[in-house]
């Protein structure tokens, strides 16, 4: 199976997107190094859906041959200010302020689209 | 014909042919279902059964004024429906069978509804659908019943498995061990915080080792939740000892940025043993002469 979609409401779905992604990497051959990076990346990804947007979809996928894809949409309020959330040490709801930066140092690629209010779509890709 | 007019008749035949529907339907359901759970559904039990329906189904017509009243779990018929399926599931009857009981009853009434009315097509589609009507919403009442057993029995383990998955332990005088295993979520985190703090001012405890060998994955979250865990922990006066993080783990923190400064991280349990001993001035020898 190489697509699958998750619907993160409650902190328990977040684990579930850990398990799964970790899972899914390994299948597609990634070490267990950069299995656990993807499933980190995972992990912070759906705990900002959880914390930030009030729920949303996690969709994890092979993407293209050689890599894998973490895309997460939701319709919750939105980033304002993409570089300022990519910044080091930058957060707003009192984390450790390493979520989006964490995921971009984590994963080779990191895409946001952010129209706030309306719809917030982050993907992030790691190569084999 | 008006809705009111139609029900008062549906319900009077209801009570005309009860006979007929009990007999019809406790002959379906254990045809179907009777065969799998031998010694729990009886005859008798089933005749009781479908005659206690078939009463709250008149009652229930009766308090229709026009045309069908939304049945509610508080209500007597949806009370005997909810409680007819989480008796059920105590009892190890399955949900499928416990629909196929009110597909069954549903059957036999429009069996007799067509024995009663070979004639008069537009009132037996009408009561057709009074009928149908009221039994989706049986059905649905029976399945949120089931599902509400369900989450119960749910909410009830993951409690139990909560209270045994925190243990702190007194491995040496003023020396506390906290295994974490699983997922550490808030909660989660909040409760071993919780103890550990508790044990370690009842211990006195100079020195807590968090092994974390059963955390799947380290994550900022959980690291965010063991920092404050150590931080009050150093409050109370006691050095943290963290062992078992994995290389993964270890190169994820590092890529985060995340170091754990104030505490001694050690690769294995082993390792943080003798380490905390060492800091109560102990340590462990072999007894002179053995091997």
């Amino acid at each position: 199976m190489s697509v699958l979609h998750l619907s993160i409401r409650n902190e328990s779905d977040i684990s579930e997107a850990v398990r799964q992604s970790r899972a899914m990497a390994g299948r597609l051959g990634f070490s267990t190094t950069s299995a656990y990076y993807i499933a980190t990346a995972a992990s912070e990804l759906a705990a900002n859906l959880w914390i930030h947007a009030g729920g949303g979809m996690i969709t994890l996928q092979r993407h293209g041959a050689r890599g894998m894809e973490l895309m997460t949409v939701d319709n919750g309020p939105g980033i304002a200010d993409i570089d300022k959330a990519l910044e080091e040490g930058f957060s707003t709801a009192n984390g450790l302020g390493c979520g989006l930066p964490g995921v971009k140092r984590l994963m080779d690629e990191l895409d946001i689209a952010s129209y706030p209010g309306v719809r917030t779509e982050i993907k992030a890709r790691k190569w084999l | 014909m008006s809705a009111k007019t139609n029900i008062a008749e549906l319900s009077a035949l209801l009570e005309q042919s009860r006979a007929a529907i009990i007999d019809e339907w406790k002959r379906t359901v254990m045809d179907l279902v009777g065969h799998k759970y031998p010694g729990v559904l009886s005859m008798d039990e089933l005749h009781r059964h479908a005659d206690l329906k078939l009463a709250a189904f008149s009652a229930y017509f009766a308090s229709c004024r026009e045309g069908l009243v939304t049945v509610t779990k508080e209500s007597p018929l949806g009370k005997m429906v909810y409680d007819l399926s989480s008796d059920h599931d105590t009892r190890g009857i399955k949900p499928v069978d416990t629909a196929l009981y009110l597909v069954a009853l549903k059957k036999a009434i429009s069996h007799q509804l067509v024995c009663a009315f070979p004639d008069s097509q537009e009132q037996f589609v009408e009561f057709l659908e009074l009928l149908h009507g009221l039994m989706d919403q049986l059905t649905i009442l029976s399945f949120d019943a089931y599902a509400t057993t369900r989450e119960k029995v749910i909410a009830q383990q993951s409690q139990s498995l909560m209270e045994l998955s925190t243990p702190v332990i007194v491995l040496w005088n003023n020396v506390l061990l906290l295994p974490l295993v699983g997922v550490i979520d808030t909660i989660r985190a909040r409760q071993f915080t919780e103890r550990m703090l508790e044990a370690i001012t009842r211990h006195e405890g100079i020195v807590t080792i968090i092994d974390v060998t059963g955390v799947p994955v380290f994550d900022t979250g959980v690291a965010r939740h063991i920092m404050k865990a150590v931080d009050a922990a150093q409050l109370l006066g006691s050095r943290v000892v963290m062992t078992g993080i994995s290389p993964e783990g270890a190169q994820t923190l590092t890529k985060l940025g995340i170091s754990f400064a104030n505490v001694i991280s050690r690769v294995s349990l082993r390792a943080g043993v003798a380490e905390a001993l060492k800091l109560v001035g102990r340590r462990i020898e072999s007894i002179a002469g053995a091997n």
